[in-house]
């Protein structure tokens, strides 16, 4: 009887024609991650333009040039005049940068007066210019130390190690956060709508026929299937992402799965609390998009909670997206990052049992309303007929 | 005909101001996101990141090289492990975000002049984290090699230590940013943010109103007004008047105050701001007319355009280069006029640029505006002789 009125609910929330509903639970969700992971295709920072303001017309200028020009980060897209043509370029975009080989560079280098080479980044792009300068001070320093010194070697050599995104790709430093984020998102503005387009239908006293008239099997039915996809989407969208970096092992597996649904919990019965206070969908979808559209520059990955003020640190606390994108960066690092990782999880299981029993409440409460109120317009829509005759 | 045009924008304005989702997008979102996306960036630079170093070596020049990353400004040496593994599993408890190790016989290898290597271990999913232990870790273990090389310059070529350092480096860098000089993260992500959220809370604005349709289901009691009914172009001009009324003094609030409160670069000269303001919300009133003539519902853009705000900040061409971008999402990118806004208005405030440096976006974002205006006009059009029994515009 139960299972009936459950599947039955199901069946008329899920599967009567609702393209809205599809569209926002799997199509963008979806479309959206798969979208921005293409937009990371390249992978790492390659081709920055930079600019040269060739002043000196010397050997070792050209030699400088050409070693400019053979780095793979770099395009030396313009030679120019002067500096002012160099400096509009930057303002038009068309450069990242440029820098000056000056007047008498080769003269004073070799009467050891040691030019100096200015180096100007626009500043304008974070990823762009640090690429752009650390190849520029690179380059420049391999070509200088092989003036004087070639046959000495650098005392100290240094290599750098992203641990868990071995080759630094931008799918991994950013891709995975943003995965995350959208679905995080999509949960907040599903649980909107599933809890609220039986209100903004005059469909509740309907949607509590198909549930046996229970509130529980309505809740049921509301909130199981929208959570099981959204985490299945997220999962699979996860595993595309994670493609090009080391493979997870079944605990860590386990593990970041764990965490994805209990955040897509959290933010579904968010929304649902959204609705229960509010009662409209139009500004509980609102409110939702007020605190889940910018949740990513809240959680972290971009810009660490640690250097951010202490309120924003408590907002960012807040977030289940930061819980999550915090297992997944643990889960990167390997097995040594279980025992954390749970507790962790701990706190994101706490938020999605608040959340939920909290949406729970009050959608019983709305749903109680607002079939009341069905039935008095259902009332007076009766007798006003009968009134007029 | 200017006083019927008004009597739509004034008309519009009351309808704006007296609809809590449109007084939550158009009015409340432009202000509350001014200070909301800055706040955590307020500080910003990274500053003392929780750091360590493994010293397998134990001698003085190992110790010189923690004194130096410890008087590093970008990190903080949390802890000073003598095993790999140690520094592994603070790693995992999240106490640090990255490691240097000093191999076993560091010093022994450099005086007996062989290549030592120094590896730096950064936490995989943070990028900032990865650029700022990466460069100081870096700068500390080179700056070592450094002085030892000029050490070793010195004494076998049997020149002065001036020259051994002019051997070494002979010509050095100096590396100057233009636009951005304390190297912000606020400076680079929040003015680029800002022109986005225009974009998108103008056009679900302007979708959650109905765009420029008669007959607005939403709006039963008005349906018989004059301004509701009024002909087609005064309905259109005259609700984008309002819109484009209202989203100049947004562009004012963010130049002369939100920039001034967080002390945002404010290079923009006045002929420029004011074509960026003029083309920029005439591409974007447009669009968002044309939008809106797809829904049926008035909650159904927000539920599209929330989705989209990622995407469409990161195809404009501010945090990912453009030219790493498959050409058919660039393709897609020209639909939207932030992917032309967002660097126009980087070049003219944050960089000062005149309008001949801007001209060529602020032309595409006029083209923008004329094919959208002719797309909304006929949709419009189309849209008002349809008679729909489903949704609420």
């Amino acid at each position: 009887m139960l299972l009936q009125g459950f599947l039955k609910t199901v069946r008329k929330i899920y599967f009567s024609h609702n393209i809205v509903l599809w569209l926002i639970l799997l199509v963008l969700p979806v479309g959206v991650s798969v979208f921005m992971l293409g937009l990371f295709s390249s992978q790492i920072v390659q081709h920055v333009p930079i600019g040269i303001v060739r002043q000196d017309d010397s050997y070792l200028a050209d030699r400088l040039e050409s070693k400019l020009r053979s780095s793979p980060v770099l395009n030396v897209k313009m030679v120019c005049h002067d500096m002012g043509e160099c400096e509009h370029a930057v303002i038009r975009g068309d450069l990242q940068g440029f820098l000056v080989l000056p007047n008498d560079l080769e003269r004073r280098a070799l009467r050891f007066e040691s030019p100096v080479i200015p180096v100007y980044s626009s500043g304008q792009n974070y990823l762009t210019n640090m690429f752009a300068t650390k190849e520029i001070r690179a380059v420049l320093s391999a070509a200088g130390s092989e003036m004087f010194t070639a046959q000495m070697d650098d005392p100290v050599k240094t290599e750098i190690h992203s641990v868990g995104n071995v080759e630094g790709n931008y799918q991994g430093f950013l891709g995975l956060g943003l995965v995350t984020a959208l679905f995080h998102l999509a949960a907040m503005i599903v649980g909107v709508y599933v809890a609220s387009f039986p209100l903004r239908d005059h469909r509740v006293r309907e949607m509590l026929g198909y549930a046996r008239g229970s509130r529980f099997t309505l809740w049921f039915a509301s909130v199981v299937p929208m959570n099981i996809i959204l985490w299945l989407g997220m999962i699979g969208c996860y595993a595309y992402s994670h493609r090009l970096l080391a493979p997870l092992t079944l605990n860590e597996f386990v593990m970041t799965a764990a965490a994805q649904l209990f955040m897509i919990l959290a933010c579904s019965g968010a929304g649902i609390v959204f609705v229960g206070v509010v009662g409209v969908m139009r500004i509980a979808t609102g409110a939702a998009g007020v605190i889940g559209s910018p949740a990513f520059a809240f959680a972290g990955q971009t810009f660490p909670v640690m250097a951010m003020p202490f309120a924003v640190r408590c907002f960012a606390f807040v977030l289940p997206l930061t819980h999550a994108l915090k297992i997944q960066s643990m889960m990167l690092l390997g097995d040594l990052s279980m025992g954390p990782a749970w507790e962790v999880l701990k706190v994101l299981i706490g938020m999605a049992l608040f959340w939920n029993l909290l949406g729970a409440i009050l959608m019983s409460m709305r749903w109680k309303q607002f079939a009341r109120r069905e039935a008095e317009f259902e009332e007076k829509m009766r007798t006003a007929p009968e009134a007029s005759a | 005909m200017i006083r019927r045009l008004w009597k739509v924008a004034f008309a519009e304005w009351k309808l704006m101001y007296t609809d809590p989702a449109a007084v939550l997008l158009l009015v409340v979102a432009g202000v509350l996101y001014a200070f909301y996306y800055p706040t955590p960036y307020i500080h910003q630079t990274v500053t003392k990141v929780p750091v360590a170093i493994v010293d397998m070596d134990n001698t003085a020049m190992s110790r010189d090289l923690i004194r130096m990353a410890s008087a590093s400004q970008q990190i903080e040496v949390k802890a000073v492990y003598s095993e790999m593994m140690q520094a592994e599993e603070a790693m995992s408890r999240d106490e640090i975000y990255g490691f240097m190790a000093i191999p076993e016989n560091m010093e022994k290898d450099i005086r007996s002049h062989r290549q030592v290597t120094v590896n730096i271990f950064t936490h995989g999913a943070y990028v900032m984290f990865h650029g700022a232990i990466g460069t100081a870790f870096s700068t500390c273990a080179l700056t070592l090699g450094a002085t030892n090389k000029v050490k070793q310059i010195a004494l076998s070529k049997k020149v002065p230590s001036a020259k051994a350092i002019a051997m070494r480096d002979p010509f050095p860098l100096s590396i100057q940013t233009l636009y951005n000089s304390t190297g912000g993260y606020a400076n680079y992500v929040v003015p680029s943010v800002l022109v986005v959220i225009l974009q998108q809370s103008l056009i679900i604005g302007i979708c959650v109103l109905g765009g420029s349709r008669a007959h607005r289901r939403f709006r039963k009691k008005m349906r018989n007004s004059p301004v509701e009914n009024e002909t087609l172009p005064y309905r259109y001009f005259g609700r984008s008047l309002a819109y484009f009324v209202h989203y100049c003094s947004f562009i004012l609030f963010y130049h002369c105050i939100v920039y001034n409160l967080f002390d945002f670069p404010r290079r923009g000269e006045l002929l420029p701001m004011v074509v960026f303001s003029v083309v920029f919300l005439a591409s974007t009133i447009n669009l968002g007319m044309v939008v809106s003539q797809v829904f049926l519902r008035r909650e159904s853009s927000m539920q599209l355009f929330l989705y989209l705000s990622i995407p469409i900040l990161f195809l404009a061409n501010f945090s990912w280069p453009s030219y790493l971008i498959p050409s058919w999402m660039v393709a897609v990118s020209y639909i939207l006029p932030s992917t032309f806004a967002v660097p126009a208005w980087l070049s003219i405030e944050q960089m000062g640029g005149d309008i001949y440096d801007v001209a060529p976006r602020l032309y595409l974002l006029a083209v923008q505006a004329v094919v959208y205006l002719a797309l909304g006009l006929l949709l419009t059009r189309a849209r008002d002789k349809v008679k729909l029994d489903i949704g609420d515009m």
